[in-house]
């Protein structure tokens, strides 16, 4: 039981990772327009998240180093500093979108001026940051976060043909560019950098050290398979309600429409509520990961657990991060949109985090004992050959497919 | 010196084609495929609307919930008319063109009332009726931009 209470980061990491707005959306859609046949899709980003997330754990526990730090080592100055300036236009456009995000559900709750929510969203970020350690972050977000399992409650009232939804597992590909589209949108949704970015930085925020190397086991499966289910219920209870009746739903607002008509009022409540804090967990976790890439790669001080006078480069460029996403979404951008976009563009980025974690993991040299085995190796050299492939398919089909409208 | 001498005409020839691409791509008959694409984004937001409605019927909805939605969809369904009403279509689809104004326009009155009223559950049992019969047309005139039986 204690070790479940303490899968906490793995929680956060997998809800914000899994369920951010971009995804949140994306799986609805995909529901809606091709039923259950993209749950495949959903688990096979599953597993490749929670195996290299458990890489990056092992990493930071073994060695005291979080990803950055180990791109940054492996692959010299040059290419280190393109991974950064492409995974912080990724992580800042992906808190902008988060932002947005939060401002449309508190908009739903409380129906007023959507901009003044996002202003009021971004300074109870700020609070939120400064009040809690960063252990009570994890479970204010990660544990409130489970309001979400109102949709796998939803799916259960709903009654799907089951065999239909367990068909659905079965990979399947089509010459529909706009189901291509959604494949590699759902799966590179679920190895967000900054997913792995968060978790490893995390880990040394909480002093891991090879103790700990079973809980980053059980956070790595326990913590994203839960993502992984809650995020094929979306698409079980989207492809139940929506794609019947042709529902297209763009709106993060749609995406609660299940459980209101399943459980009326209290299910709506329960979906924004764990929408709400889902996608303010991933605000928090990307706009983290910006700052702790930075910090990792210039070599400064960092991390919530030293507070802001002894990382004060830290503190202040996650201040400018969170103040630049805010500044985009006043802009008048769709959170929405701009989410759907850093989700494919970050798909190309994904090779520069990910090789460099699968290298420094089964090092030998560096790892010791606790190197990659051949399951891991296996496992990780598979999910590369797959990463490349997206990320080579990623740009033609987003311009083929007019960013998946068709 | 002679590459100097090209340099202009170059940029003017640039220009030039630039200037046509971006008058191009705002001029055109609006086709079939893009009216049946706009037709068929109509039927979506009207089958949105219609379980919004529902949930305002059945008083299973949160009042704010259902302003904000349907102010947004009603936004969507406006400037799905606009667009269709700014178009030329082209002779073979102007008969359905007109027919998806009409629709769009219903529809962002619909959400309207939608909006002004969203604790009553008279108004919305009403709306959530009048939204399915839009979502109608819209199928019907998708069925007869493609040739296939209405769903």
């Amino acid at each position: 039981m204690k070790s479940i209470l303490k899968i906490a980061l793995g929680i956060i990491a997998a809800l914000g990772g899994f369920l951010d707005i971009g995804d949140i959306v994306f799986t609805t859609q995909a529901g809606a327009l091709y039923r259950y046949d993209l749950l495949w899709a959903v688990a096979l980003g599953t597993v490749g998240i929670a195996v290299y997330a458990e890489m990056c754990g092992r990493v930071a526990a073994v060695t005291g180093r979080p990803v950055f730090d180990a791109i940054r080592m492996r692959m010299g100055f040059g290419l280190g500093l393109v991974s950064l300036v492409a995974s912080t236009f990724v992580n800042v456009f992906t808190v902008a979108a988060e932002l947005g995000g939060l401002a449309i559900i508190l908009q739903i709750l409380f129906d007023a001026e959507f901009s003044l929510f996002v202003v009021l969203a971004a300074i109870g970020l700020v609070i939120v940051v400064a009040l809690l350690p960063f252990g009570g972050i994890e479970r204010v977000f990660g544990y409130c976060g489970l309001l979400m399992l109102v949709f796998l409650a939803t799916a259960i009232h709903q009654g799907p043909d089951w065999g239909e939804v367990a068909h659905g597992f079965v990979p399947s590909l089509s010459d529909s560019k706009l189901y291509l589209y959604f494949v590699v949108g759902v799966f590179a949704a679920a190895l967000m950098p900054y997913e792995v970015h968060f978790y490893s930085s995390g880990a040394v925020e909480e002093a891991w050290d090879e103790s700990n190397l079973r809980e980053n086991r059980l956070n790595a499966t326990v913590g994203y398979a839960l993502g992984g289910i809650l995020a094929c219920t979306l698409i079980v209870v989207s492809g139940y309600l929506f794609h019947p009746v042709g529902v297209n739903p763009t709106d993060l607002g749609t995406a609660a429409l299940p459980a209101q008509g399943a459980f009326g009022e209290t299910g709506l409540l329960l979906a924004l509520g764990g929408i709400m804090f889902c996608v303010g967990g991933a605000a928090i976790d990307s706009s983290f990961a910006a700052s702790y890439n930075l910090a990792q790669f210039l070599g400064w001080e960092w991390g919530r657990y030293r507070g802001p006078m002894k990382a004060p480069r830290f503190t202040v460029s996650w201040l400018l991060f969170l103040s630049l996403a805010m500044l985009i979404v006043l802009s008048g951008i769709n959170p929405v949109e701009v989410t759907e976009y850093s989700v494919v563009l970050a798909v190309v980025a994904l090779p520069l985090t990910y090789f460099p974690i699968l290298m420094i993991a089964g090092d030998r040299s560096f790892m010791g004992e606790h190197a990659n085995g051949k399951m891991s190796t296996t496992l990780g050299w598979i999910y590369f050959a797959v990463i490349i492939t997206l990320s080579i398919t990623a740009i033609p089909l987003l311009l083929m497919t007019n960013g998946g409208g068709g | 010196m002679q590459d100097r001498r090209r340099r202009p005409g170059v940029i003017a020839a640039l220009v030039a084609l630039g200037v046509s691409l971006i008058l191009l791509s705002g001029c055109g008959d609006l086709s079939r495929d893009e009216l049946n694409r706009g037709v068929e984004s109509l039927s979506a937001l009207a089958a949105q609307g219609e379980l919004i409605a529902s949930g305002v019927a059945r008083d299973a909805t949160k009042s704010t919930y259902a302003r904000v939605m349907a102010k947004t969809l009603g936004g969507e369904a406006e400037h799905e008319a606009e667009k269709l009403a700014d178009a030329e279509p082209s002779p073979e689809v102007s008969k359905e063109r007109n027919a998806a104004v009409q629709v769009a326009g219903e529809l962002a009155d619909l959400f309207s009332e939608l909006q002004t009223f969203p604790g009553d559950e008279h108004h919305g049992a009403l709306v959530e009726k009048h939204m399915g019969e839009v979502k109608e047309q819209a199928d019907a005139i998708v069925a007869r931009l493609t040739g296939e039986p209405a769903q």
